[in-house]
């Protein structure tokens, strides 16, 4: 039996007959924490748990789904060009808040987490909690931090701004659509770019462009910034 | 869509060439990503060649980090003593992105 499990097989099935099966149950209720990956993620360690088989039985075929975010980080290049074009004469003034705002997400985050007593592990990890799964995932590796503690996080972000993103930018008065969509694709990637979706196709845009925007700035300045606050 | 593929594995191997030659601190999919960028942009490679396949990585992508995200109960003990230092400085380090992009752009940025 133990055999099965060790064929690359069983965790891409695995992984295929879960995701379909959440995104059945994300179409027929539309509840914001369905949210397929979150669901994915947390059946597929539910399934590990009770049948007592090891992460590393399960990542033997994982890791062939995850070896493609590589390419689709390539992919992400073709989507900046493309948003691009459309925004082109506000590129300016969203630059620079893109710019300014993940430079804040990643001085806030570690800021934060060191003064409420964090590890070294755990800041290095979540520094790049604002930026594409893909991305965080490389840059986590590259300064050190744990690649799968990064990805929870930017998935938990990811859905937070999902959910609450927009509430809480109309709360703190900003009401203008194409800022809603940088500011959900700078804090919260893909998925909350997912619901600036739901404002207009243009702050979709707006926010996909962001992603893209926030994902190169961070893979960039993250290890000088993390430097600062671990000396 | 085959030859989208293939350009995008080609930018791929490209940018790992880029890092390794160069010793870069950045991923190698990263600069894939930026040259792809600027070969669309110089027209050296036209977008309805990779639209196709990029779109296709694009849609599946939170498929592909599901394996990740299963990868965090390994880190259980970690999570259970860090998680209230987790939660407060990612939550409120969220917000605050939210907010100071938000407001840049409402600001300088021509509304609609």
């Amino acid at each position: 039996m133990n055999e099965i499990y060790q064929q690359p097989l069983f965790g891409i099935f695995l992984t295929l007959i879960v995701f379909q099966t959440a995104k059945i149950i994300r179409g027929k209720w539309k509840f914001v924490l369905f949210n397929p990956v979150l669901l994915s993620v947390i059946f597929i360690i539910c399934f590990l748990l009770v049948f007592d088989i090891d992460f590393e039985a399960y990542n033997v075929g994982g890791q062939y789904l995850g070896f493609l975010l590589g390419p689709t980080v390539v992919a992400l290049g073709v989507l900046f060009y493309e948003k691009y074009e459309q925004i082109k004469e506000n590129i300016l003034p969203f630059v620079s808040a893109v710019v300014v705002g993940g430079t804040m997400s990643i001085i806030s985050v570690c800021g934060i987490a060191l003064f409420l007593g964090a590890t070294e592990p755990i800041i290095r990890s979540i520094a790049p909690k604002s930026v594409t799964t893909p991305i965080a995932l490389e840059i986590a590796t590259t300064i050190g931090g744990v690649p799968y503690i990064a990805a929870g996080i930017v998935i938990a972000v990811g859905i937070f701004g999902n959910a609450f993103g927009p509430a809480i930018l109309r709360l703190l008065g900003i009401k203008d659509k194409n800022a809603i969509g940088a500011a959900l694709g700078t804090a919260a990637h893909g998925i909350g770019t997912a619901r600036a979706l739901d404002e207009g196709k243009l702050a979709g845009a707006y926010g996909g462009l962001a992603m893209c925007v926030n994902g190169l700035l961070t893979a960039i300045i993250t290890p000088y910034i993390v430097k600062l606050f671990l000396l | 869509m085959f030859k989208g593929v293939l350009y995008i594995f080609l930018f791929l191997v490209l940018g790992e060439v880029i890092v390794y030659l160069f010793n870069l601190p950045i991923a190698g999919n990263i600069i894939g990503m930026v040259a792809i960028f600027i070969a669309l942009k110089l027209k050296i490679i036209k977008l309805e060649e990779v639209k196709p396949a990029s779109d296709q990585f694009i849609k599946y992508m939170v498929l592909f980090f599901v394996p990740y995200g299963v990868g965090l109960m390994t880190f259980y003990d970690v999570l259970k003593v860090h998680w209230i230092a987790i939660v407060i400085s990612t939550v409120l380090s969220t917000i605050l992105t939210l907010y100071i992009t938000g407001i840049i752009l409402q600001k300088f940025g021509k509304n609609e």
